[in-house]
Formats: structure tokens, sequence, C-alpha cells
């Protein structure tokens, strides 16, 4: 299974909704919590139907709206999106309300636009379209499942345009609730030193990126994605290992064949150790990158690495903020994406030169 | 009234999240659906709530909802005939 990327939108705590930076400026943020960098969302949105947005809302359909620009594509034949919590705030908001008003005068907006799909609904009510719509919600493999169906959509012949998003919001609530489950760091780090705090616990983050996919060769594509697969709880790097040996074969390809190994380290010591495993075993004499510190953890963040990796490929630049270990090869034909989420949901793509 | 009416501006604003627009740039006898300030059937049920929320009014009949939202001003005479003011 196979499919070109056409397009891309993205709103992260970079200026990645700028077309034409590609992580030439990063930005540092001295907390554990990373929210996006809203760009002007009148331009994107009619301010009517603004009003009305919470802010996952509006990073989603921005995202959706800048991809299908980017794509040149007006109608796809699917709309799939890939989501860990969802629309969190709204969901608070509402559950808060009740909460206040004793289950009275609950006014109707925060309800509505507290499901999973709200993104998804959203942006085929703006582009009218009646094809296939569907949101996946699956932890850590949210956004890989959402990416496995349009593969198969596209394999089976069913679909050929595929607006695909993955998207999941941070909020305080959810930051304070998972920082008593040890998910954050204790003390506060610059996120550009993200791997120089050898503690426990990571930052959170949050984004909303969309892909057009599509079964056409052309000009204007981005990548490849040549191969998707993921792992869950693995019991040990072994594994891992084994996994990636065994999914570069699928695609007849070894390690010696990539170019860059883009890998979810986010510098937790407790489960940063497998990223380490696979480059002294495997990638040793390959060129790394890491995005977490740009972007923060949060369940869907490996659409992150699908947006630098294929802005990589076309662009045939790996920026200096994400650069990991050696030089990477003045030729980017071949990209490894791996990445874990709290080492139970892993997941590998290969995204490749058209 | 005028305060009143002034306080509602700032409530239906505030609850309905019009962005960039101030209490000055609403007539309180503008239109509030339809031609005017454009409100639709889900800003209907917030003000709905607003009322009740704030004033302590429950609107019983829902056909004299068209006739009590009609502008600012008739809402502000609803809450002052009903002795909330």
């Amino acid at each position: 299974m196979k499919a070109y990327i056409r397009g891309i939108g993205q709103i992260s705590p970079q200026q990645t909704f700028a077309k034409d930076d590609f992580l030439d400026t990063v930005v540092g943020y001295n907390t554990n919590m990373l929210f996006c960098i809203d760009p002007v969302y009148k331009e994107f949105i009619n301010p009517l139907q603004l009003r009305r947005m919470s802010r996952t809302l509006r990073m989603g359909v921005t995202a959706a709206k800048i991809c299908l620009t980017d794509s040149g594509i007006e109608m796809p034949d699917a709309v799939i999106t890939g989501t860990g919590f969802g629309c969190i705030e709204d969901t608070e908001k509402f559950l808060l309300a009740m909460l206040n008003n004793n289950e009275q005068q609950l006014t109707p907006t925060a309800f509505m636009q507290s499901t999973h799909n709200t993104i998804s609904g959203q942006v085929a009510i703006m582009l009218k379209c009646k094809e296939y719509n569907s949101t996946y919600v699956n932890r850590g493999f949210s956004f890989e499942t959402a990416l496995l169906d349009s593969l198969m959509l596209i394999a089976e012949g069913n679909a050929h345009k595929i607006l695909l998003g993955g998207f999941d919001e941070n909020s305080v609530n959810l930051h304070v609730t998972t920082e008593r489950l040890g998910h954050w760091k204790k003390e506060k780090i610059n996120s550009l030193q993200l791997l120089e705090s050898k503690t426990s616990g990571t930052i959170s983050g949050e984004g909303a990126t969309f892909f057009m996919l599509t079964d056409k060769e052309d000009v204007n594509n981005y990548a490849l994605l040549k191969g998707l697969s993921t792992l869950y709880k693995p019991e040990n790097e072994k594994e891992v290992e084994q996994h990636t040996i065994d999914f570069l074969k699928r695609n007849n390809l070894s390690a010696a064949d990539i170019d860059l190994v883009v890998c979810g380290l986010n510098g937790d010591v407790r489960t940063d150790g497998v990223y380490y495993h696979l480059r002294d075993k495997l990638f040793a004499e390959t060129a790394g990158a890491y995005f977490k510190h740009l972007c923060g953890d949060y369940y869907t963040s490996s659409a992150f690495a699908l947006w630098l990796s294929a802005n990589a490929i076309k662009k045939q630049v790996v920026p200096e903020a994400v650069r990991l270990g050696k030089s990477p090869a003045a030729a980017l034909k071949n990209i490894l994406i791996v990445n874990h989420y709290r080492d139970i949901n892993y997941s590998f793509m290969l995204v490749s030169q058209c | 009234m005028d305060a009143l009416i002034v306080k509602l501006k700032t409530q239906i604003i505030e609850q309905l999240n019009l962005e960039g627009v101030s209490p000055d740039d609403i007539s309180p006898d503008d239109s509030l659906f339809g031609e005017g300030l454009g409100l639709d059937s889900i800003d209907a049920l917030e003000l709905i709530v607003l009322l009740e929320k704030n004033y302590g009014l429950k609107i019983e009949n829902p056909a004299d909802g068209k006739k009590i939202f009609a502008t600012i001003r008739s809402i502000a005479e609803y809450i002052t005939a009903n002795g909330k003011a």
C-alpha cells in the first residue's frame, strides 16, 4: 500500500502554517506545556462560523484549508481524521457547566463541538463533501489508523484523493491530570533543550496536521508514503529492532538504504532508550532527526513527523533544528519515521522520493 | 432601561462570542435574527439560557420567543416587565 502526499497543512507550536518557512526559525518554550501558534484565523474561516468554533476546531479546519489550497484539490473523495482526545476543551467546558449549574441551563455549542469527529464533520460541511467521512480514536495509534484506512481505500481503488488529518489539543486540565500520572517532567525546562534534561517525563504538546493523499503521480507531490506498520507494547528493544528490519524488508529495503531516521525522542529517560538502541544496532551510519522538542508529545504527534519528513524529501533539506548525530546525506531518498507513544504504541512509516 | 440595554449588549456579545463586535455597534432596535445581527437558532438557545441564568426568567411558551428576542430593547422590556431588571 502506498500513496503520494500532494498537499500539507499544519498548525503547531512552530510557525508551520507558513509554507515558505520550513523550521528556519524555531520557537523555544520555558514551560512544559506547549500550545500552537495561531495564524490569523479570519483569513481562513468565515467570521460568522469562526465565532462559534473552539480552539481545536479553528486549528483543524485551518490546517485542512491550508492543505487543500496547497494540494490544488478542491474536493477530496474522503475525509479521514485521527485524534486521541478529540475536542477536549469543549468536553471540559460542558462537563464543568453541568457541574456548576447542577445539570440545568446548559448551552448547546460546547456539547455539539465536543465530539471527536467535529473537525472531520466541519470540514465536510465546509466543502459540501458527502463522501466517506471517518474519525479514528485509538490513543497513540489514532493517526496511524486513519492513515491505514486511507492507504487501504487508495489500494482498493475506492478513493483517489483523501484528506487525512491528525489532531490533538493541549489543555491545562489535561496536563495537570496526566502530570499526576508522571507523564510530564517535574522541572521546568527549555523545550529546545529537551534531550539534555536526562530526567523522567516529557513536555505536553498539540497540533493539527492535514495531508492530501493521492494515487496519482504529479510533479507537485511532496513524497511517496511507501509503508506503514504498527507495533503494540513490544516486550523489549530487540523486538522493536526486529520489527524495523522486517518492515524495511517488506519494502525491499535494508537499514543501509535509509538516508534519515526521524525518531520520536521526547527526553524521557525511561522510554528513549529504544531509539538509541536502534541507532546503535541498525543506523550507526545514518543521519538522525527528532521533533518533539518542537511540538511536544501528544497522541497524534507522528503526524508532525510525517509533515517533517515529507517536507525534507521535497525540499531536500533537513532543518538544523531537528538534526541529530551525523550530517544528512546529500540526497534524501528514503526517510524512516520511528515513533512511540509512552512505550505502548509504536509506529513506523517509510517516506520516499517520488 | 438604558443601563439594562448596555448590560444586555455586553452579556450577549460575551455569550455568543461575537468577536470584533462592540456594544456601540449594536443598536437596541436592530433585529437580532435574519437581517441585522444575523443570529441563528443555536444563538436563540444560548439567549434562552442567558435569560434563565442571569435573570431567572423561563420562557414557558415558545411562541413568545420570537417577540421577546426580536431586538435588544424587546428583551430589556421583557426583563423589566417581569420585575427582574
